[in-house]
């Protein structure tokens, strides 16, 4: 029993440092490492709800009966989930390249007002930051006030 | 037609999406190109899967169908199911595919959106969870690719941040899927409502949690919905109008089967209520602040589709009914709004504007009116302080939203002022040509019109939907009976 708590509390751990690294990382390829992270524990709970404590491998042999068995769906599911995983983590790391070679950074900040000034361009209105709005880059931000 | 006709409906578009690079390969088209071919064969599948619809939906209101896959039982194996919500949404998603599908685009344009058609029909279909999963991912990835595709340079990165916040949803929502699971070992709608009508074992109120805010980025929920403007303002306004009618509002009613089917708990529709409230005060206010009409429509689309979650939180026959009137009144509009957007705005254009405006609004004899009515109605019979809440923040959103749609008409008619819209002059003093996106936005104008003088057999239909779509003996029973022999 206690190896099961271990297993849960490190699957929901992985959650966790996953979500909390897509928060707080102020870089865009760390983002997507703690999407990556969380993908991962969410897939060991996926396996873990199905997993039989003391049953064997879910192939049919003569002797055996299925309910001695691992619960062979949430595995099913599992391969399914890491399949999409694995697409949706190519097409981020080609956009994360294509959005280097437009902007030259993977920042966090320096990327998000670089789009809203996109934005603002592109719908033609006056892009502006308000007067109270917290500096963003404060090495650039020192020049405008000498 | 048997009924085994209907996976076509999913399976056809994603044979053709496979089929269709190897095709331009061999045709010699090259990848950048348009193809009126491509075009073509791409159009004529869409209008294949609205036909076997068309031949197999003309009862389901009256009895609903399942159809069994792979030759396995359901509570194994997989199953589709056809309501007359899933119907009415297949067709909403097929004549919308028709309409707005770009003519001009390149083979990969046509590729992802044919996985998009094929993923959202899956969705309407789905009989469980896990496959409700995978079409949500589909649809998701053929998302971020029609994104990433559009022009500008700030297309790829507002595709990454919609690609991080949607796949931190997934993450929550698989999460949730395995708790059911780990709780009730099954996975099946039937077989799981089954379970949440025998009293005995609930699911856990926390995987409904998960689901919610899970699937609730696409379905634009409070709080998980900052890809809103910045990807309507990057895409193209036929991409836009498909996203904010038609996509949105799958995920809406995806998470609203799961509440009716797997959760009566009444605590389960506290949490749908409370963000319907702060997602409809942030998207109204944020769209009366905003400054171009873009942002401003993708805004008011988060406040529309919170309106919508207040409804679906509502107690069965009152929300149901509400909320799915709302929805396919959004969906309407919304485009019909976008559309405009396209070309300057002119006499007649601002015509069309205000005659959406209204009703978005609730104006008397327009539907909006009449959806808004049976919210606020709703609303004050079940009472309670939260829907108290609910009915003066509804009517305080109400007025702002008001008062920023008709800003852009009085701009128009101030005429030294131009609105700030995607092109650089919204205003024209000369009739442009109206086009295509003209074309259909009259269009939705006239479906406007005519649902206003019909509006007695619309409500009883769209009531007797609602009905039925709550009904969870009825799907229990369709689809045990569908079983292979």
């Amino acid at each position: 029993m206690t190896l099961a708590i271990i297993l849960y509390t490190g699957a929901i751990g992985l959650l966790v440092i996953g979500l909390a690294g897509v928060v707080m990382s102020s870089h865009l390829f760390r983002m997507l490492l703690g999407l990556v992270i969380a993908e991962a524990g969410a897939n060991l709970l996926l396996i873990l709800a199905g997993y039989r404590w003391g049953g064997a491998a879910p192939i049919w042999q003569a002797g055996q009966f299925p309910t001695t068995m691992v619960d062979p769906v949430p595995q099913a599911m599992v391969l399914t989930a890491i399949v999409i995983g694995v697409g949706v983590q190519a097409l981020a790391i080609a956009l994360l390249i294509r959005h280097r070679h437009y902007s030259g950074t993977l920042q966090r900040t320096g990327g998000l007002n670089q789009l809203q000034a996109d934005l603002d361009r592109e719908a033609g209105v006056r892009h502006t930051r308000s007067s109270d709005a917290p500096t963003l880059n404060p090495l650039t931000e020192v020049e405008h006030v000498h | 037609m048997s009924t085994e006709w209907l996976p076509l409906v999913v399976a056809l578009p994603l044979l053709v999406a496979f089929l269709l690079q190897p095709l331009a390969h061999w045709l010699g088209v090259r990848a950048e190109r348009p193809s009126p071919v491509l075009y073509g064969l791409s159009l004529m599948t869409i209008a294949a899967t609205l036909w076997i619809t068309l031949q197999l939906g003309s009862d389901v209101i009256a009895q609903p169908l399942s159809v069994t896959m792979g030759g396995f039982n359901t509570p194994v194996g997989i199953n589709l199911y056809l309501d007359g919500l899933a119907y009415l949404l297949l067709l909403a998603t097929q004549l919308a595919l028709l309409l707005l599908w770009p003519a001009g685009a390149a083979v990969r344009t046509h590729v992802l959106l044919l996985v998009l058609a094929a993923s959202s029909m899956g969705l309407a279909l789905s009989g469980d969870l896990f496959n409700l999963y995978v079409f949500y991912e589909l649809l998701a990835v053929a998302t971020f690719g029609l994104i990433a595709a559009s022009p500008g340079r700030a297309a790829p990165l507002v595709s990454f941040r919609y690609l991080l916040l949607s796949g931190m949803g997934s993450v929550l929502a698989l999460s949730g899927i395995a708790l059911i699971y780990s709780h009730s070992g099954s996975l099946n709608l039937a077989d799981l409502s089954m379970l949440a009508a025998s009293g005995e074992g609930s699911l856990p109120i926390a995987a409904f949690l998960l689901i919610l805010v899970g699937f609730g980025v696409k379905a634009e929920l409070f709080a998980v919905n900052s890809w809103v403007p910045e990807v309507y303002s990057v895409t193209s306004s036929r991409f836009a109008a498909l996203l904010a009618g038609v996509v949105s509002k799958l995920a809406v009613v995806m998470i609203v089967r799961i509440l009716l089917l797997l959760f009566p708990q009444p605590e389960a529709t506290d949490p749908l209520l409370l963000l319907g409230i702060l997602g409809l005060v942030s998207g109204e206010l944020a769209a009366w602040r905003s400054n171009d009409f873009r942002r401003m429509l993708a805004y008011s689309s988060i406040g529309q589709l919170g309106m919508i979650f207040i409804a679906f939180s509502l107690s069965l026959e009152l929300g149901l009914f509400a909320g799915l009137a709302l929805s396919f009144h959004h969906m309407v509009v919304k485009p019909g709004l976008f559309l405009l957007l396209q070309q300057p705005l002119s006499r007649w254009r601002v015509v069309l504007l205000i005659l959406f405006a209204l009703s978005l609004v609730g104006v008397p004899p327009l539907p909006g009116f009449w959806a808004k009515l049976a919210l606020l109605t709703g609303l004050v019979e079940v009472g309670g302080w939260l829907n108290g809440v609910a009915a003066v923040t509804f009517l305080v959103a109400t007025v702002v939203e008001a008062g920023y749609l008709f800003r852009i008409v009085q701009r128009y008619y101030q005429e030294e002022r131009p609105i700030a819209g995607s092109t650089s002059s919204t205003v024209a003093a000369v009739e442009s040509p109206w086009g295509w996106e003209g074309g259909v936005a009259l269009m939705l104008g006239g479906v406007l019109l005519a649902v206003t003088l019909t509006i007695n057999p619309v409500t009883e239909q769209l009531q007797q939907i609602a009905l039925q779509s709550g009904d969870r003996e009825r799907l229990i029973s369709t689809i045990t009976v569908s079983e292979v022999e």
